[in-house]
C-alpha cells in the first residue's frame, strides 16, 4: 500500500504539475476593410490552451460567438459567408518556435507555426504575437496576423465586393491562467 | 494483477495530459437557426424572422395595377400603385412593435410581433413559433357621402391576429404556416374590399427555396377559410444585396395589410396578376459606432 501512494507520488508530475495555462474569455476582433465599408466582429469567447512543457499551443472559437453590431449582418455572415452550422469553428493548433524562457513581468516576442482551420479548410500558417507572463503567473498572448478568405473557399460576391474584404485582419488578446 | 492495474494507471497518465487538445464546445448549445426566411416580411405575410433589440426594420411595398394591359400600361406600374411604409422596432430580442401606412384607403395600422420560441440548429426546438397582431384605421374620407352615411370612427377600425410557426427544413427550403383571422368592425361597401362579413379566417402559408447563396423562390398561398372570397396566391423572387432584401413577386391582389389580404378579394391566377416589389431595410439604433 505504502509503495502504491510512493508511485502516484511519481505520477504527479504527469497529471498535476505541467505547464498548462488556459482561458475561455479571450478576445478576438476581425477587422474588415473594404473600400465602401469597414466593420469589426468581436467575441470574448476564445478557448485557449498554452502547454509550456509540451509546447502545445491549441485556440478555437465558436464562430456563432462573433458579434459586428448589426444583427442581420451576423447572421449573413454565419449562414452565407462561415457557415457555422457545418462549420462552427475557427481553430489553430501549433507550437511555438522557439520556447521563450519566461521571466515576470517581461514580454517576448513569439512565433508560432501551425493549423489553422476555418471553413472547413485547414492550412498551415505561421502567427507571431507577443507572450507575456504577468505578476498573478497568468499569461497574457497578443497577436495580429491576416487572413484571406479566399485561402479557405469563403466566396465573396461581386455585389458586396466593394463592401466585404477578403483580407481579414484578426487581433487576438487573451489572459491564460494557469491550470489547477 | 496489480502491475496490470499499475501500467493502466501509468498508461492513462501519460497518454490523458499529453498531446491533449481542448474539447471543442459551442458557447450556446441551443443556438438558433439563422434567416428561416431573408426579412421579418416575405411577400405580404410577417414572418417568425426577430428584430434584435433596438433595431428598426423598415420595409416599402408596392403592389401596382393588373399585368393584362400589357407594355401600353407597363404591365400595371402606370395604373397607380398601393404603397405600405411600415417601421417596426425591436424592444427586446422577443418583442417588437410597429407602425404601417398602406395608400388603400389611407389604411394607418399599429402592429406587434411576439417570438415565443426559435428553432434551434441542435433540433431541440424543431420549429419557431410566433405571435402577430394589430389594429388598423382607415383614414379615407367618404365627404361624397352625405352626412349620417359617413362612417364613423368605430366604423374604420379593422384588427387582424396570427400565430407563425414556421421551419427551416433545410439550408434551402423553409416553409412557414400562419392560421390568421382579420375583423372589420363595419365592412362597408365604401372600403375596397370584397368581402361583406366581419370576420375572415385564413390558413396562410409562405415557402422559401433557396436557389443560390443570396436569392430564393418564394411562394405565398392564403386561403380562405370562412368565405367565399378567391384565395391569395403570390410566387417571387428575394435577393439579399448587402444589407437590403429586395422582394419581387406577383401576386393576385393589391391588398398589403391583412385585414385587406384576407378580406380584399383576388384575381384569377395567372389572369389577374399584379407586380409588387418589396424593399426590407434593418437599422441598428442606439448602439455606438463601433471602430
Amino acid at each position: 500500500m505504502r509503495r502504491l501512494g510512493f508511485l502516484a507520488f511519481l505520477f504527479l508530475p504527469f497529471l498535476g504539475f505541467s505547464q498548462e495555462y488556459l482561458t475561455k474569455t479571450g478576445s478576438v476582433v476581425f477587422l474588415s476593410k473594404a473600400p465602401l465599408n469597414e466593420f469589426e466582429g468581436k467575441s470574448k469567447a476564445l478557448n485557449g490552451l498554452i502547454d509550456l512543457e509540451k509546447n502545445l499551443l491549441d485556440f478555437y472559437l465558436d464562430l456563432n460567438t462573433l458579434d459586428t453590431g448589426i444583427g442581420l449582418r451576423d447572421k449573413h455572415m454565419r449562414e452565407n459567408y462561415l457557415e457555422t452550422e457545418k462549420f462552427p469553428f475557427a481553430e489553430f493548433t501549433g507550437k511555438m518556435e522557439p520556447i521563450p524562457a519566461l521571466e515576470t513581468g517581461k514580454s517576448y516576442p513569439v512565433k508560432a507555426k501551425g493549423k489553422f482551420k476555418i471553413h472547413g479548410v485547414e492550412r498551415e500558417i505561421t502567427v507571431e504575437g507577443t507572450l507575456t507572463q504577468r505578476n498573478d503567473q497568468s499569461l497574457q498572448l497578443q497577436s495580429e496576423f491576416v487572413i484571406l478568405l479566399d485561402d479557405y473557399q469563403i466566396d465573396i460576391p461581386k455585389l458586396v465586393f466593394y463592401e466585404l474584404a477578403s483580407e481579414q485582419k484578426v487581433s487576438i488578446n487573451a489572459t491564460l491562467s494557469p491550470k489547477k | 494483477m496489480r502491475k496490470l492495474t499499475l501500467l493502466v494507471a501509468f498508461l492513462l497518465g501519460m497518454a490523458f495530459p499529453s498531446f491533449s487538445q481542448l474539447e471543442r464546445q459551442l458557447a450556446n448549445e441551443n443556438q438558433p437557426v439563422d434567416l428561416v426566411f431573408h426579412a421579418p416580411r416575405h411577400i405580404n405575410l410577417l414572418t417568425v424572422e426577430p428584430l434584435e433589440k433596438k433595431s428598426m426594420h423598415f420595409a416599402i411595398m408596392h403592389t401596382f395595377g393588373t399585368l393584362d394591359g400589357g407594355v401600353e400600361n407597363l404591365f400595371g406600374l402606370d395604373n397607380g400603385a398601393n404603397i405600405q411604409f411600415s417601421f417596426e422596432f425591436g424592444l427586446s430580442e422577443k418583442l417588437s412593435l410597429g407602425i404601417l401606412r398602406a395608400s388603400r384607403d389611407k389604411v394607418y395600422q399599429a402592429f406587434g410581433r411576439y417570438h415565443i420560441f426559435e428553432q434551434t440548429q441542435n433540433g431541440k426546438k424543431p420549429f419557431s413559433l410566433s405571435l402577430a397582431g394589430g389594429a388598423g384605421v382607415i383614414t379615407n374620407t367618404y365627404s361624397f357621402l352625405p352626412e349620417p352615411e359617413q362612417p364613423t370612427f368605430g366604423d374604420r377600425m379593422n384588427y387582424f391576429g396570427q400565430v407563425m410557426l414556421a421551419r427551416k427544413f433545410s439550408g434551402k427550403i423553409s416553409f412557414q404556416l400562419s392560421p390568421m383571422f382579420s375583423y372589420f368592425t363595419n365592412p362597408l361597401p365604401i372600403y375596397q374590399i370584397e368581402g361583406d362579413q366581419n370576420f375572415y379566417f385564413a390558413l396562410g402559408m409562405s415557402g422559401k427555396w433557396k436557389v443560390t447563396e443570396r436569392s430564393s423562390l418564394t411562394l405565398q398561398y392564403i386561403p380562405n377559410l370562412n368565405s367565399d372570397l378567391r384565395s391569395n396566391f403570390g410566387i417571387g423572387w428575394d435577393v439579399e444585396a448587402g444589407g437590403h432584401v429586395f422582394q419581387m413577386y406577383f401576386v393576385t391582389s393589391q391588398a398589403l395589410t391583412e385585414p385587406y389580404l384576407l378580406a380584399g378579394g383576388n384575381g384569377v391566377p395567372g389572369e389577374e396578376f399584379r407586380l409588387g416589389f418589396n424593399v426590407n431595410r434593418i437599422f441598428a439604433l442606439g448602439q455606438k459606432k463601433r471602430r
